[in-house]
């Protein structure tokens, strides 16, 4: 088969509006819920000392200085997800929701170090933003019903999934490959793994009790370091190969709630990462044929 | 645009990001190279840590609670990137004393019965990791870096 047959199976594979419609519920839902206790407001107080632009916010003269604004902004993020979830004036709602979030989860990175949660919501905000995904299930739909919306199996209903599947996976193989350039294969020794948990005792609070626990087997050290560079690079070949897929998915899953027994590091808004891998539709059929 | 022409390009823009922050080692948030936790870990551990001074005496401060809107992480990285900075003697003390009002300011705020901070000082401390530490464990050794005072006019050094 030629490239670009191959390319064309592996984006544009036919999905129906309604498995979009549910990955938009899920994914909205949960990142409402992730970040509902966000406040951004403490950062108007930071002195611009502190300031360190990163990304698009070089363009800003330097960090927000008005608490009221920012106020604002962070409800109307929040208004503006729960509107996506439910399909609500999507048009406005889905790209709101992408670029408030680009300004409110970015700004705190802009004040010294890049936590990597949350770079991947942004980028699934985004997908969201310019997909089909409010077609099916959505109260745009209900409100116009359905003379202006079409919806059934399609291409355009497949690709914005698979590519915030295969986004997410390359977050881990972008941490494998980085381990292996900055440690090289010295990384994945049970010295490395056992001064990493043991250091976290003292860079973290309250310090994470597993860590230091752990850190007194060097085979469970070594067997740690490994598996975990192991688990990140298979997020590559993941892509293609089906079976392989659940496997790193479950195995990513387990490592990351792992680093947060033994980190103290928690990748919550992750969560919405996993849920693409879910079949949400033969869920949805499963509940809509039981209550029938 | 036709629309799968319109999801190739966003596809292939998105990929490419992608893939030239995993290949550079750069970051363009929200994309990167997701370095965290990628270097080599010594097992002398060497890592700033700030200690507050109240009228009962010196404080280790720890924690979000005490420096929101920053969490330890992101402040400690922070204040070791000012501290490698051109200029960074002056940089570290403004960036102290702004820490030093974020605290004050917070716990006013809560109404907290902790008293409030005199002197904000910022050390570097290190402990030698081996198996068996709990994480109560005092530094082994602590050189003091800086020093601001409330309502001060010069920091001392």
């Amino acid at each position: 088969m030629n490239p670009s047959a191959n390319w064309h199976r592996y984006w544009f594979t036919p999905e129906t509006a309604e498995q979009l419609a549910l990955v938009r519920v899920v994914s909205y839902g949960l990142l409402f819920a992730s970040y509902l206790p966000l406040d951004d407001r403490g950062w108007t107080q930071v002195s611009p000392v502190f300031w360190m632009p990163i990304s698009l916010f070089h363009i800003l003269s330097g960090p927000p200085r008005n608490v009221a604004m920012i106020g604002i902004l962070q409800i109307l993020w929040k208004v503006s997800l729960l509107a996506s979830a439910i399909g609500f004036v999507s048009r406005v709602s889905m790209p709101t929701a992408a670029a408030l979030g680009f300004f409110l989860l970015g700004l705190p990175n802009c004040f010294g170090k890049i936590h990597h949660l949350d770079g991947f919501p942004v980028l699934l905000l985004c997908i969201l933003a310019v997909s089909r995904c409010a077609d099916a299930l959505s109260v745009d739909r209900a409100l116009r019903g359905s003379r202006e919306m079409r919806t059934g199996v399609s291409a355009q209903y497949g690709w914005p999934v698979r590519l915030a599947q295969t986004l997410f996976l390359l977050v881990f193989f972008a941490a494998g490959c980085a381990k292996l350039r900055n440690g090289g294969f010295a990384w994945m020794t049970a010295a490395n793994m056992r001064s990493i948990w043991l250091g976290e005792l003292f860079r973290h609070t309250p310090p994470p009790a597993l860590g230091g626990f752990l850190a007194q087997s060097t085979w469970l050290s070594q067997f740690a370091a490994v598996a975990t560079v192991m688990i990140e690079l298979s997020a590559l070949p993941a892509l293609f190969f089906r079976r392989l897929r659940v496997l790193t998915v479950v195995g990513l899953l387990v490592m990351q709630t792992f680093i947060a027994l033994m980190l103290g590091v928690y990748f919550t808004p992750h969560l919405v990462g996993y849920a693409l891998f879910l079949p949400w539709e033969r869920y949805y059929r499963k509940l809509h044929g039981r209550r029938r | 645009m036709h629309p799968v022409r319109f999801a190739s390009l966003a596809i292939v823009g998105f990929l490419a990001v992608t893939g030239f922050d995993i290949v550079t080692g750069l970051e363009h948030w929200p994309f990167g190279s997701y370095p965290m936790y990628s270097l080599l870990y010594p097992e002398q551990l060497s890592w700033l840590q700030l200690y507050g001074v109240t009228d009962r005496g010196e404080i280790e401060l720890r924690g979000e609670r005490d420096f929101a809107p920053f969490d330890e992480a992101r402040l400690i990285v922070a204040l070791q990137r000012l501290q490698g900075a051109r200029g960074g003697n002056q940089k570290l003390d403004e960036a102290l004393r702004n820490v030093l009002q974020l605290y004050n300011r917070g716990k006013a705020q809560r109404r907290s019965v902790d008293q409030p901070l005199r002197t904000l000082r910022l050390y570097t401390v290190s402990w030698a990791l081996r198996p068996g530490l709990q994480g109560s464990e005092p530094p082994g050794e602590r050189t003091l870096i800086a020093e601001v005072t409330a309502n001060e006019a010069e920091p001392q050094r």
